[in-house]
């Protein structure tokens, strides 16, 4: 116990840094975003003496330092303040939209799983069968395809071309369970492909030298059917890097949703980011910004610690 | 006290000698190369044998489909779109390219600083670029292109300062390897200065790792570019740039799809080089490839 929190601890820390540091990224690059918000919110009605009364009201004319400090009090607390374009307090806004991407998440990650340990270890048994190669050059196409080029091309397959799902993940309408998975078919098998073919690749190396390994030839000599030195030999040692991959995929997806949302004109979390720095809607910007880079950070931090803690050699240190 | 003249043998590894141990045997990175050399000859000769010109709109032309005359077809503006990713190749090797190029040659001078200088100016360095390298890359490149609007310029320099500070890892542990051999003591005895230290001892034994970083780096940066700029945050249009097209064909991909497959083949057709060619060429190197999560 005391070894994860020597583990955790500095980590941690660095972590609620780093988190620190992004917000002021992101703040001070809010500060160059073009334009007065103030009139920007008033609009058709804006005259220089509401512009005036409005900037005094959201504290734009004080230095950027103190509006750092009281736009970060604020967010401590909950309070996130209002979207300039949807004129709701942010709060309202993000909530349905990380409810969306979560459920997103969560049907890939369900999807990604199994399939990823049922590959990996399908690729490291059959290592040496005719099929081998081909599988490996699928397996390479999908961790290199960009996640929006794996996404237009499945819509051009399964929704232009034989129209079996919808190219746009409409979920608003949804009023039922397989409608959901109905609707959500095609984001998900996106995202689903980019983390499979990624953890295939990581977990081969450590499989296939567990295959090769010297006790699993010992279980096999011994009699041992191969399913069984599988289920053993090769699946336990699968889970340790499968953890860590799963991790790292997490992490990534922060970044992959928000194209794949894009594809597919999901009202996710990551749609509104983007949409909110094209109309430079700032306090929504700097909400969601700070979302995903904690839970970045936090998915990064997680991997960090898995392998810490799986790994009994680190521990000497 | 006699002095000793023999020199120690230094493992200088530069280009000549890098490209001959290139074996090409594998034949996955054979064909990897050549679709490499394949797509760096569109790049360079390409402006001399497109039909048409990037942003030459056909009046009447508009929807056409894959003909002799139009090999891809044309777009809702009745440009041709074969010679559009023809053309655009140039433009996502170059922006690519650059950025990698500014990437290593700066990542590379810090990370063999670091290494070499070592204390306490080595431990602050890198917890702030362990920050750095946390911060998700997306929301802040999005952030800065969303603020200044998008040129090519500027789009070099963001991806180029992303990966500033993970070229810098990954040499400066190369590097740490390297400095605690005897050639670079002695050099420091001799009294030679750091700079000559480190340009003359240090950088050519790490060379293997500075090449497979770039290739590295280009293949990342490919993927970051058109990922921006499919967002709209990349290459300003009129740009043939792969991700910018894919974007602009999605409006009317039923009407015609082959806007949108000839760019996404392209684009995926260069990045499997690329990454092929980083695997093949780290493992004939002797280097494991550390794949980072692009986010």
């Amino acid at each position: 116990m005391r070894y994860a929190l020597r583990l955790l601890i500095p980590r941690l820390a660095l972590a609620l840094i780093t988190l620190l540091a992004v917000s002021l990224a992101v703040f001070w690059a809010v500060e160059w975003l073009p334009g007065d918000a103030a009139t920007r919110i008033l609009g058709q009605a804006a005259t220089p003496e509401r512009a005036q009364v409005l900037r005094e009201k959201m504290h734009l004319d004080d230095p950027p330092l103190t509006r750092y400090l009281l736009w970060l009090g604020g967010f401590v607390r909950g309070d996130w303040g209002e979207s300039l374009v949807a004129e709701r307090p942010v709060l309202d806004l993000v909530l349905p939209r990380l409810r969306n991407t979560l459920i997103l998440a969560t049907l890939a990650l369900i999807l990604y799983v199994p399939l990823s340990l049922g590959l990996g270890v399908f690729t490291a048994v059959f290592r040496d069968r005719w099929f081998a190669a081909g599988l490996s050059a699928l397996i390479l196409a999908g961790t290199a395809m960009p996640e929006f080029v794996t996404g237009i091309l499945l819509i051009l397959v399964f929704a232009v071309a034989l129209p079996w799902f919808p190219p746009l993940a409409l979920i608003e309408r949804v009023k039922s369970l397989p409608e959901l998975v109905h609707t959500l078919a095609l984001p998900t098998i996106t995202l689903t492909i980019a983390m499979t073919a990624y953890a295939v690749r990581m977990m081969q190396g450590s499989l296939v030298s567990v295959l090769e390994s010297d006790y699993v030839r010992m279980a096999t000599l011994k009699g041992l059917p191969p399913v069984r030195v599988i289920q053993r030999h090769a699946l336990p040692n699968a889970l340790g890097p499968a953890l860590r991959v799963t991790v790292l995929n997490v992490a990534w997806l922060i970044g992959g949703v928000v194209l794949v949302e894009n594809v597919f004109n999901f009202p996710g979390i990551g749609q509104l980011l983007v949409d909110s720095i094209r109309v430079l809607d700032t306090a929504v910007v700097e909400a969601v910004a700070m979302i995903t880079a904690g839970v970045y950070i936090g998915a990064n931090l997680g991997a960090d610690l898995a392998a810490g803690l799986l790994n009994p050699r680190l521990r000497a240190s | 006290m006699a002095t000793t003249t023999t020199t120690l043998e230094r493992r200088a590894i530069w280009p000549k000698s890098l490209l001959a141990s290139l074996r090409l045997s594998s034949p996955v990175f054979l064909i990897a190369t050549t679709l490499l050399v394949v797509h760096f000859l569109v790049a360079l000769t390409g402006p001399f044998w497109a039909p048409y010109a990037a942003t030459e709109m056909l009046v009447g032309k508009t929807y056409e489909p894959p003909s002799s005359r139009h090999l891809l077809g044309t777009d809702n503006f009745g440009r041709d779109i074969f010679s559009r990713v023809v053309l655009g190749e140039r433009v996502v090797l170059s922006l690519a390219l650059s950025s990698a190029f500014i990437a290593v040659v700066f990542g590379s001078a810090i990370g063999i600083l670091l290494a070499y200088t070592l204390g306490w100016v080595d431990l602050l360095a890198m917890r702030a670029i362990e920050i750095i390298i946390s911060i998700p890359p997306l929301i802040l490149a999005l952030l800065v292109l969303g603020a200044l609007s998008p040129s090519y310029v500027l789009i070099v320099l963001t991806v180029a300062f992303f990966y500033i500070p993970r070229v810098a890892t990954v040499i400066r542990a190369a590097t740490l390897d390297v400095v605690t051999e005897d050639f670079v003591t002695i050099a420091r005895l001799r009294g030679e200065s750091a700079w000559s230290i480190g340009a003359r001892e240090l950088l050519p034994n790490v060379m293997i790792s500075v090449f497979v970083e770039f290739s590295l780096r280009t293949g990342y940066a490919v993927l970051f570019i058109g990922g921006l700029s499919f967002l709209g945050f990349g290459a300003p249009p009129p740009s043939p740039e792969w991700g910018l097209m894919i974007n602009e064909g999605r409006s009317y991909i039923s009407a015609a799809p082959w806007a949108v497959l000839g760019p996404s083949l392209a684009l995926a057709s260069l990045v499997i080089a690329v990454s092929l060619f980083t695997e093949g060429l780290g493992e004939r190197l002797g280097l494991s490839i550390r794949r980072e999560r692009v986010g």
